[in-house]
């Protein structure tokens, strides 16, 4: 299962090895960087979960426009706050790896995308995808006249079916052609 | 090819759709959620997609099993629960019979796999420069990391090139203690190191201090045979890795990628995650929201040039090209006449030795300040034409640097290969030394660019003029430096094998130069996203021109010019080609070795061969185009397919919604 104290046992480094895409090394420096955001009295869990206030505080996320939605889509908890344990760590690192495929990084990106989670981009999921790559306050939205035209143009080019969203396969066909994608869906410690 | 994966993204949308429409239509379940198909995670085809995913496991092998593990998108606990249930069944299904000889090959393969793990792992602790790449990656984005990609990438040709000719060419003749001799008077001054002439004239460093013998000794080594397959050899790998990158580059960025590479989509969809810096991030989301403002009018104003604005607009076209291109010839036609210039000078007046060697150094000076200067120029025309997309724009301002440079070199290639030979005895050195003054020069003036380009214009932008701004790092141009530079290193391989000492200097210092220059005075760009595609078109302009003129330079060398008389591996031959010749001519009294003789008869030297190679070529590939025109056509069928299977769907749900209602 999880993590003793601050080392990672043998069996468990060969595991994380085998059924994620990072090296031993970036696991290693993973777990390393987790045990720094647990405090004193955590660290003896046997599988810590830190709460999603503190992962954010991670420099590789804190400035990242889609940080919640990063913690939740990996979160494993019951209620759904963010909160990520070593193993979902390692998920979210694994997915954002060089060596992940396209599949997986198509994958987790749509699910970052699907602000509701409702397992399709409608016009509210992609009205907040715009508002979050633009800038939040009044004076760098843009109008509404703009967005409207703005999701229609992608819906046009992306709504295959012409259902008015996009589902995943959708996506991961527009993502294909979108060759700047696996090189900027990259996060590294 | 590309085209065969696209057809087959469309076929399983329409699948799927057609799947979703086929459960739809037989089940009486209230909710409808068009999710994955093949996805663990839905909670109505749970168990049963579980079963069948382990069915589809156990038949696998283990690494085949574990590789598709972890491709799975869903959780850690998960994919170790698939994993276990997997073995499980694996285990439990097979008899009791060889059971030692499947743990231990259970065993060895796991013993691989650790192993293929720690290779990674060490391999990619050893790469050069990883944290700083990252660090400007982080920082800049992925369009300024390509610049540092591929100076390290052309690094590692140089070293490659180093070890090659040192290993084969200069440690036997260092070894067979056949140094050439320095003459008595002449010692080391400080100006060879800029001039390349005088001492190191009569070290290792030149082609014409290479002997011409056979050493006896363990093995019979023979110079000539050398340091001739050396240096093809070289090339040919070097040509070979240029064209698997380059079509392996232009399959993932150009041939998948879509025409329509402006759109919105494509925008938000490149956000670069690795950005760490909040000022970074907050840059990039105001570039972003310009850009897609800018998409947006830009839809709307395609049609409203009128006829006359065209015509200007044409006019304006036609005149900044014709003074391009007017520059470009007008810089090379007086590279020629300073070069003629200056041999007549040196033939007719006498100088004192001193400033006659420093003289040389006038040409390189010239075209260095030539490659430095007009291209500004060329940045200035750029301004006032207006070009629809700003991709063209790049374009155009690349084509015309490169064809400046291309025109300079040009000039002094046919320079080098038609009037040296005929005016020094022992010419190759003197090339060698001209290509050698060249990088040093060019070497001093990419500092000194990087000086005023960044330097200068961060001072003048932040402090005295303050709404130019911080500069940008011009990519393009500075990727055009490098290249530029990597073509004088690959044509002066066969006239000096040690240049690549000095270019893997050059290119050393140059990283840490421009990664210094890039964080005190840089912003990021402030336009994102299309860095696959330039990283496409730079290695193409890597192989094409420069690459394909540097090969074809020393080709052309070693094919129709004489070797010189009295120095060098070659000398007393007609053309360095017959060395392969007399070769063939020693292995032919050899029987055993009948073969390779057959082979360069029929093969190499026959000219039927080649055209029906040609011809097969061509046959091949217009049977593949033929292919991609058929893909194309079955893609729009196949969209039609799914908009009617769209359709379909929504009919039915309103179908459904109805019955429920009433």
């Amino acid at each position: 299962m999880g993590t003793t104290a601050s080392q990672l046992a043998k069996d468990s480094l060969s595991e994380y090895q085998e059924l994620t895409f990072l090296t031993k090394q970036e696991i290693l420096l993973a777990h390393r960087r987790f045990t720094e955001l647990l405090d004193r009295d955590e660290r003896n869990h046997p599988n810590p979960r830190v709460p999603m206030e503190v992962i954010l505080t991670l420099p590789e996320l804190k400035s990242n426009p889609f940080k919640t939605r990063i913690c939740q889509v990996f979160s494993t908890s019951e209620d759904k706050d963010g909160s990520l344990t070593f193993e979902d760590f390692l998920d979210l690192l694994s997915a954002f790896s060089d060596s992940a495929t396209l599949e997986i990084k198509s994958h987790y990106a749509f699910r970052i995308f699907d602000f509701d989670d409702d397992g399709t981009l409608d016009c509210g999921d992609l009205e907040k995808l715009v508002n979050c790559l633009t800038g939040e306050t009044e004076d760098t939205r843009l109008s509404s006249e703009e967005m409207r035209q703005l999701i229609n143009n992608i819906l046009d080019e992306s709504d295959i079916d012409k259902d008015g969203t996009v589902n995943l396969s959708e996506f991961q066909h527009v993502i294909s052609r979108s060759p700047d994608f696996v090189s900027s869906f990259k996060i590294v410690l | 090819f590309s085209k065969g994966s696209e057809t087959n993204q469309i076929r399983t949308l329409a699948q799927d759709t057609e799947r979703d429409k086929r459960f739809f239509s037989n089940s009486s379940f209230g909710t409808y959620n068009a999710l994955l198909p093949t996805g663990l995670a839905q909670k109505i085809h749970r168990l049963t997609e579980e079963q069948i995913l382990i069915k589809e496991l156990v038949a696998l092998s283990t690494t085949e099993q574990i590789r598709k593990i972890r491709a799975l998108p869903v959780s850690f606990e998960e994919k170790k629960h698939v994993r276990t249930q997997a073995m499980a069944f694996k285990s439990s299904g097979q008899s009791h019979h060889f059971s030692s000889l499947r743990d231990f090959s259970q065993n060895m393969s796991l013993l691989i796999r650790r192993f293929g793990y720690s290779i990674k792992s060490v391999s990619q602790s050893l790469q050069l420069w990883r944290g700083i790449m990252k660090e400007i990656g982080g920082k800049f984005g992925s369009s300024v990391l390509n610049y540092f990609v591929l100076l390290k990438w052309l690094l590692l040709f140089n070293i490659f090139s180093f070890l090659v000719n040192f290993g084969f060419i200069t440690i036997p003749l260092l070894v067979s203690d056949l140094s050439p001799n320095v003459s008595p008077n002449v010692s080391f001054r400080g100006l060879e190191l800029l001039t390349g002439a005088g001492y190191f004239n009569y070290t290792v460093m030149y082609y014409g201090s290479y002997s011409n013998e056979t050493f006896r000794g363990l093995v019979d080594y023979d110079m000539q045979l050398a340091y001739f397959f050396t240096i093809s050899v070289y090339m040919v790998l070097c040509g070979l890795v240029l064209i698997f990158s380059m079509a392996s580059s232009f399959k993932k960025n150009y041939a998948l990628a879509d025409s329509a590479s402006n759109s919105a989509w494509q925008l938000l969809c490149s956000w670069d995650f690795s950005i760490t810096n909040e000022k970074a991030v907050n840059q990039r989301k105001n570039n972003l929201r310009i850009q897609l403002k800018e998409s947006l009018s830009e839809k709307a104003h395609r049609e409203r040039q009128t006829t006359s604005e065209q015509l200007k607009q044409y006019g304006i076209y036609f005149g900044s090209w014709l003074l391009s291109t007017g520059l470009a010839v007008g810089c090379g036609a007086s590279i020629f006449y300073l070069c003629q210039y200056e041999n007549e000078v040196r033939k007719t007046i006498n100088y004192p030795k001193f400033r006659q060697e420093a003289e040389t150094l006038l040409v390189p000076f010239v075209v260095s300040l030539m490659n430095m200067v007009i291209p500004l120029f060329f940045s200035l025309f750029n301004k006032f034409e207006q070009y629809s997309s700003q991709r063209k724009q790049i374009y155009a301002l690349l084509f015309r640097n490169v064809l400046l440079r291309i025109s300079i070199l040009g000039v002094l290639c046919y320079y080098w290969m038609n009037t040296v030979p005929q005016k020094f005895t022992c010419w190759e050195p003197v090339v060698g030394q001209a290509l050698y003054r060249l990088v040093i020069v060019d070497f001093i003036f990419l500092m000194l660019g990087s000086l005023f380009g960044e330097f200068l214009s961060n001072v003048i932008g932040t402090k005295i003029q303050p709404r130019l701004g911080v500069p940008e790092f011009d990519v393009a141009r500075n990727v055009l430096e490098i290249i530029y530079a990597q073509t004088l290193a690959w044509i002066g391989i066969y006239f000096s094998p040690l240049l690549p000492v000095i270019q893997i200097l050059k290119f050393f210092i140059l990283f840490y130069l421009k990664k210094v220059s890039l964080t005190h005075n840089c912003q990021p760009p402030r336009r994102s996203g299309r860095a696959a595609q330039m990283k496409t078109i730079f290695i193409f302009l890597l192989f094409i021109p420069f690459f394909v003129g540097a090969l074809s330079i020393v080709a052309y060398t070693a094919w129709s010019l004489t070797p010189s008389e009295h120095c060098g591996p070659f000398r007393g031959l007609n053309n360095t080609f017959s060395v392969t010749g007399e070769w063939i001519d020693d292995v032919n009294k050899l029987s055993s070795t009948q073969w390779v003789v057959w082979i360069y008869q029929n093969v190499i030297k026959s000219e039927i061969f080649y055209f029906l190679i040609t011809l097969i070529i061509l046959v091949l590939i217009y049977i593949f185009w033929q292919l991609i025109q058929g893909r194309k056509e079955l893609i729009v069928l196949l969209r039609k397919q799914i908009v009617n299977e769209g359709n379909d769907k929504s009919f039915l749900l309103e179908k459904l919604q109805n019955l429920q209602k009433s």
